[in-house]
């Protein structure tokens, strides 16, 4: 039971804090106030609340399959807000005045939607186990434990890129949130797949022998750079095309920004 | 009525983006059914047949939700207390394909089996 | 951060520790569950008339086949076989639960028993040992952080407190860091930050030295100047071209020397600490007695409002300031003008003001008449007066060592520059 809920909460917050941990990282490269990560966590958990209630509604939309629906949808515009982030930032810093506050706003509604779809989970998990009290604590103490490994990662990770120079800062910064956003992309081919939305294939591949997606590496690798042990060619080449997409704006964001600097 | 017109929109839509032909749902898929009781799944195991697409159903009877979850099948689904879930698996090569309630994973095991 | 990282260390070794103990004792339990069957294969004695059914406690549950037929089970297990009774370990579904079973398989005998654990209540058995180890790595987690955090906290009180210490000095006070109770890595730095302390107070001393010696040694050359050129003019006729042209040289040159010695005296912020209550009012008056005669001379009226105001400030720096103002519109207002000076209090704090009926100066050069040595309309100004740009150089000087703020416009007469200076209203301030 403990080491179930340890993974869930993990698996859940890990994706979460590390959207958060690197924005909040590259707002302090960019010299953006970070007022907006309280907003966009408070209205985060509001999403996620309202998204449990709704959710048994939500399920039978298209024919039942209306939360892989939904839940594609919400990663396809993370997605796109973080190519919309890493566009802003490639443009021009010296006509900043309409984009500065677009950023931020992007920022805050890219870790609203993360923190939703990941704090639904979560809720719905512990949700399940409020009735039964003595597997509730066994459960809470283990989801504690779960949130305090994510966060800890994701402090890490705003440490690490924090403490790097501008230039590289601004280099990771930007290709873990590219690493995260075609993660994101590929998730969502797969949730739509699962909707037989998308044709299904074979596997390209399968790593699971070697590194098996249930594993702490995996589940580290998965939240990280959206790994999978089995992937379907439509998958895979989303997720470099989607990589590939946002390296390139990020390459030429970072050379913006170094000739303004 | 109107979920029905959404779709046929939003599928319009994931043609364009990604010039494949998407099968449309109306195609016959074999439909197999599983109940989720005290956190068990009833029948643990199915079986299924290789190289086909195969439409799950999954009926929760527990008042608490469960997830649904494979790695090998690579599927993930939240299934609310009293309430069914559809999901699509396959084609698939023949093998054991295993998958469990996330939430109870002690009790709720169970496996595809692909001949 | 270094919590971040003990947290991850901890948490994960915890839980690897948990996951491995889990492991073990699943294999206790498995082989106790052999071992049952094992035992069960064996017992029976073959000739039963049907089943015997045998009540256990809900953990458990068992079957043995004799051949195709039931011929012991336990009360919870239904009459089919349990697994598929192949030998081995298999996870199964019956009677609402799921349960781990063995399968001995007796060729001799034609007998098979499977015995059956529910998985549930054996995983929560199995959690509650290994949770008794591993919660306490768990629990002192937070224990250690608030300890480490405080000892950290502890560790750095001193280097805080000299931070606030020297956050709050005045920047005139040069005197050394007390060096009580410091521990010794503190030590080096305070040694070294008083030994650079006493150098630069050296070095203030040596420049307002200078100033005052400068002072004086420029001052007495001058004067004899003054004094030689006064009686060389009681050889020359009146109005000789050459000794006015030198009379006005003579004159420029110490009120230049009258004005860097002003700026200097004013420069260093030790000035600040000798803020006393003035009464602006009345120090304005005096300005005006001691240089009424100028404006006498020019018959320019001049024009006094005001009250009695109390403010704190430098009481000579003042004086150079209003002098400066009074200077300043006594040479540039055309003989017959009008001058008026007032001292107001109002929401923005004291303002005095110094209006001439002047030429005025125009907008785009409000911002440059405050640089050093700059004249409205260059060097060969149309007044002819002398001056040498100093005058509102210092007074902007002396405007901001006591925080006041200038603002320049049209004056209310017809033509004319209108000076405010907005001294910030409550005394007491100075020490901001």
């Amino acid at each position: 039971m403990l080491l179930t809920s340890v993974v869930i909460v993990l698996r859940e917050v890990l994706e979460a804090s590390l959207l958060i941990s690197v924005l909040s990282a590259l707002s302090g490269v960019l010299g953006i106030h970070r007022r907006w990560i309280g907003w966009s966590l408070l209205f985060g958990l509001a999403g996620a609340v309202g998204y449990s209630f709704g959710v048994a509604a939500i399920s039978d939309w298209f024919d039942g399959v209306g939360q892989e629906v939904t839940s594609a949808v919400m990663q396809l515009l993370i997605f796109l807000l973080l190519l919309m982030f890493t566009f802003l930032v490639a443009q021009d810093p010296g006509k900043q005045r309409f984009s500065g506050k677009l950023i931020v706003l992007v920022m805050a509604a890219t870790v609203s939607l993360g923190v939703t779809r990941e704090g639904f989970e979560i809720l719905v998990y512990l949700y399940g186990f409020s009735a039964d009290l003595p597997r509730f604590i066994t459960i809470l103490s283990g989801s504690v434990i779960g949130a305090c490994i994510g966060i800890s990662i994701g402090a890490l990770i705003y440490y690490l890129v924090s403490a790097l120079s501008y230039r590289l800062s601004l280099i990771a910064g930007l290709g873990l949130l590219a690493l995260v956003a075609a993660g994101m992309l590929s998730q969502a081919v797969l949730l739509l797949i699962q909707a037989d939305w998308l044709p299904s294939q074979f596997p390209l591949w399968d790593s699971s022998g070697w590194l098996p997606e249930s594993s702490v590496t995996g589940q580290l690798l998965y939240a990280l750079i959206g790994y999978e042990a089995t992937p379907t060619a439509l998958q895979a080449s989303f997720y470099f095309g989607g990589l590939l997409l946002l390296l390139i704006v990020a390459v030429f964001a970072v050379r913006s920004r170094e000739q303004a600097s | 009525m109107f979920s029905r017109t959404k779709k046929i929109y939003f599928q319009a839509v994931l043609v364009v983006v990604c010039s494949t032909s998407v099968n449309t749902v109306h195609a016959d898929k074999p439909v197999i059914e599983i109940e989720i009781r005290d956190h068990l799944f009833w029948p643990s195991e199915v079986t299924v047949p290789a190289n086909t697409k195969v439409k799950l159903l999954v009926y929760n009877k527990d008042p608490t939700s469960e997830e649904f979850e494979s790695y090998e099948l690579n599927r993930e689904k939240v299934i609310m207390g009293n309430r069914k879930a559809v999901i699509f698996i396959g084609p698939l090569l023949p093998g054991v394909y295993p998958f469990f309630g996330e939430f109870n994973p002690d009790t709720a095991q169970g496996k595809v089996i692909v001949e | 951060m270094l919590l971040a990282i003990m947290t991850l260390t901890v948490f994960l070794s915890a839980l690897h520790g948990y996951r491995s103990s889990m492991a073990e004792v699943q294999q206790l339990f498995d082989s106790e569950l052999l071992d049952k069957a094992r035992l069960l294969a064996i017992t029976g004695n073959g000739r039963s008339v049907g089943v015997e059914v045998v009540s256990i406690s809900d953990q458990y549950a068992f079957q043995v086949w004799q051949g195709d037929e039931i011929f012991q089970r336990s009360s919870n297990t239904p009459l089919t076989a349990i697994s598929n009774l192949d030998e081995g370990y298999q996870d199964v579904n019956f009677g609402r639960h799921r349960w781990r079973t063995y399968t001995w398989v007796d060729l001799a005998r034609n007998r098979r028993a499977v015995t059956a654990e529910r998985i549930d209540i054996r995983n929560v058995l199995a959690e509650r040992i290994i949770l008794k180890s591993v919660m306490p790595v768990i629990v002192t987690l937070p224990v250690a952080g608030l300890l480490i955090w405080l000892i950290v906290g502890y560790g750095l009180a001193p280097l805080r407190n000299l931070a606030a210490h020297l956050r709050s000095r005045r920047a005139e006070d040069l005197r050394p860091i007390p060096e009580t109770r410091q521990p010794l890595e503190l030590m080096q730095v305070i040694t070294s930050t008083n030994d650079l302390l006493a150098r630069l107070e050296a070095s203030f001393l040596r420049e307002r030295r200078f100033a005052s010696d400068a002072a004086h040694e420029l001052r007495t050359p001058i004067s004899a100047l003054k004094v030689h050129l006064h009686n060389m003019s009681k050889n020359l006729p009146a109005g000789d071209h050459d000794l006015v042209q030198l009379e006005a040289a003579v004159d420029r040159m110490g009120s230049l020397v009258e004005q860097i010695l002003a700026l200097h005296r004013t420069a260093p912020d030790q000035y600040m600490a000798r803020f006393r209550e003035i009464d602006l009012y009345q120090l304005v008056q005096q300005v005006i007695i001691s240089s009424y005669s100028g404006f006498e001379q020019r018959d320019i009226q001049l024009e006094l409002t005001g009250a009695r105001t109390l403010m704190s400030g430098d009481q000579f720096a003042l004086e150079t300031l209003v002098k400066n103002l009074l200077d300043n519109a006594c040479k540039y207002t055309p003989a017959g003008g009008h001058v008026r000076v007032s001292v107001a209090t109002d929401s923005a704090g004291i303002m005095l003001q110094v209006e001439d009926s002047g030429p005025g100066v125009p907008e785009e050069h409000y911002e440059r008449i405050f640089d050093r040595f700059y004249r409205a309309g260059g060097d060969r100004h149309q007044s002819g007066v002398v001056g040498c740009g100093l005058g509102l150089a210092i007074v902007r000087h002396i405007a901001d060592l006591h925080g006041a703020s200038i603002h320049l416009k049209k004056s209310s007469f017809e033509s004319g520059l209108s000076v405010s200076v907005v001294f910030p209203g409550i005394t007491g301030n100075e020490g901001e």
